[in-house]
């Protein structure tokens, strides 16, 4: 594994017992007074699939995947944001937080806004405050139809590796970073359909809207930083650098005589 | 230095002993500020930039720093706790010695004119061991290089107050405003530190510019240094000298017609 973390904290999302009610963002919401602008979940409806008499509808609601390589902790600039080490959740620091969305542009599953009001990045917190506290997180303990696990993948006795162990098929919607490292999300879709499958992870739900996962984006001053500013200074810095101690080791070396002229 | 030549010795002791005032205390004062709290920011600033995708501070800088402070949020409040006190003192030296150090300093110590850039037409190829034979032409209080070197200061210091509070008071400026601001302020910074290396190793440790450290605290060189490094300067400070010299002459001459034409009126 990419990050090694002592736990490894995630979701298990049984697609098949999702029925699009809504609880779990209410109970995310009231949990974490979450402002009523926004969620830190969504359920994203596929629509009416199959020939009558067989119509099947499936929801995949989804958060933050706590991902194993996250692509946004990489370009928070202050560590803001970062994976915690001891259950890898990926947490918002929101007193460090200024807001100004370089990871909310990376994610690429869109999971993150911005709270105008604080000025702000939100997100899921796995339920940190209550996880702690040995509790499940407020969406999984709301779920009414067992869809939604949490705990510990690590750990080969916990619920999430039983029912991983159980599924009849699973579903990592992975992403690529730009160095090209796989995301690696920590919800598994459980128990979809094989059509559901080949579904999401086709082109067709990639060019879908609220699509899940996009492509990583990285925005225009982050990478201005990365590939022009720091180069460039760094040359400067590095050829002023340079130009002194060329200057410093000719005095050492010739002595100082110049002082008395 | 090839003009010692022609000076007689006993002319250079005189030079060197005799003192030209080149710093006010505004500027002493603001100067030493300065560094105090360039020496608390640049670390603390540098040490905040964690992203490996960016990759300025190494991991252990990283960590020294949240620990020392007791965590990112605090570091960073730190940074910009220190950096307020940084604009609000210098903004209020401004504003204060406007009159009489600032607007005289802008006037007739920062702006370029045609001596100082021939002199930076010269200077560098010289440095690079070419046109050792060419004379450099004279120069004020400071050369074409400090004077360049000025307007980055200028410039990234204003670039820095703009952008810093705009990432400090975050719920009032929106997002693209907050992603501008952070190159910005990493821009501004880091012309002005490439700078400083030359800066403090020329006033320092450079030999031949030895008096420019020491005039940072008395504010006083000597005549011989100023006339060597600083010539238009020196010629600048015996032209008000002798007009003072004038001054007071005058003012002697017509004090005693004065006391001259008392006595003949009883």
């Amino acid at each position: 594994m990419a990050n090694d973390t002592k736990k490894r904290f995630g979701f298990v999302i049984d697609i098949s017992r999702c029925i699009d009610c809504r609880a779990c963002l209410v109970a995310c919401s009231v949990e974490n007074t979450v402002p009523y602008t926004h969620t830190r979940i969504w359920v994203h409806d596929q629509g009416v699939k199959g020939d009558w008499p067989l119509f099947n509808r499936t929801f995949v609601p989804y958060n933050c995947m706590h991902c194993d390589n996250p692509p946004c902790t990489e370009v928070c600039v202050s560590g803001a944001t970062y994976k915690n080490k001891e259950n890898g959740l990926v947490l918002v620091d929101q007193d460090a937080c200024i807001g100004c969305g370089f990871c909310v542009e990376a994610c690429p599953y869109d999971v993150r806004y911005i709270d105008e009001q604080r000025g702000v990045v939100d997100k899921c917190n796995g339920c940190f405050q209550r996880v702690e506290t040995g509790q499940m997180p407020a969406c999984v303990a709301t779920c009414v139809g067992g869809s939604r696990l949490f705990g510990d993948f690590n750990d080969p006795e916990s619920t999430v590796s039983k029912a991983l162990k159980n599924a009849k098929s699973v579903l990592r919607l992975d992403a690529k970073r730009q160095d090209g490292k796989s995301t690696g999300p920590n919800i598994y879709y459980t128990n979809a359909s094989v059509e559901m499958v080949s579904l999401l992870t086709s082109d067709k739900f990639n060019q879908m809207e609220g699509k899940v996962p996009e492509a990583s984006e990285y925005t225009v001053s982050e990478e201005l930083w990365k590939k022009l500013i720091i180069p460039v200074l760094g040359l400067g810095i590095a050829g002023s650098f340079g130009l002194q101690a060329f200057y410093f080791t000719k005095q050492l070396i010739e002595g100082e005589k110049d002082v008395e002229e | 230095m090839s003009s010692n030549q022609t000076v007689p010795v006993a002319e250079q002791k005189r030079l060197r002993e005799k003192l030209l005032k080149k710093h006010n205390v505004a500027n002493i004062i603001t100067h030493w500020f300065n560094v105090l709290i360039w020496l608390m920011l640049l670390p603390t600033g540098i040490a905040i930039i964690s992203s490996p995708r960016l990759g300025v501070s190494p991991i252990w800088m990283q960590e020294w720093f949240r620990n020392m402070f007791g965590g990112t949020a605090n570091l960073i409040t730190f940074h910009y706790t220190v950096g307020f006190v940084w604009i609000s003192v210098l903004l209020f030296n401004i504003f204060v010695g406007w009159k009489k150090y600032f607007v005289p300093f802008a006037m007739h110590r920062v702006l370029l004119d045609k001596d100082d850039i021939d002199w930076l037409m010269i200077k560098p190829f010289q440095m690079m061991g070419f046109m050792k034979d060419k004379p450099l032409p004279p120069q004020d209080a400071y050369n074409g290089g400090q004077k360049l070197y000025m307007f980055v200061v200028i410039l990234g210091s204003i670039g820095i107050m703009i952008s810093g509070p705009v990432m400090v008071f975050k719920a009032f400026f929106p997002p693209i405003l907050k992603q501008i601001a952070q190159p910005l302020h990493f821009l501004s910074v880091f012309s002005i530190v490439a700078g400083i290396l030359i800066h403090v190793y020329m006033g320092a440790i450079f030999p031949e510019e030895k008096e420019g450290l020491f005039s940072m605290f008395s504010g006083k060189v000597s005549a011989w240094y100023a006339k060597m490094h600083h010539e238009k300067w020196y010629w600048e400070k015996i032209q008000a000298e002798l007009d003072w010299e004038d001054e007071i002459n005058q003012k002697i001459a017509s004090e005693t017609k004065e006391h001259q034409e008392i006595p003949l009126e009883n």
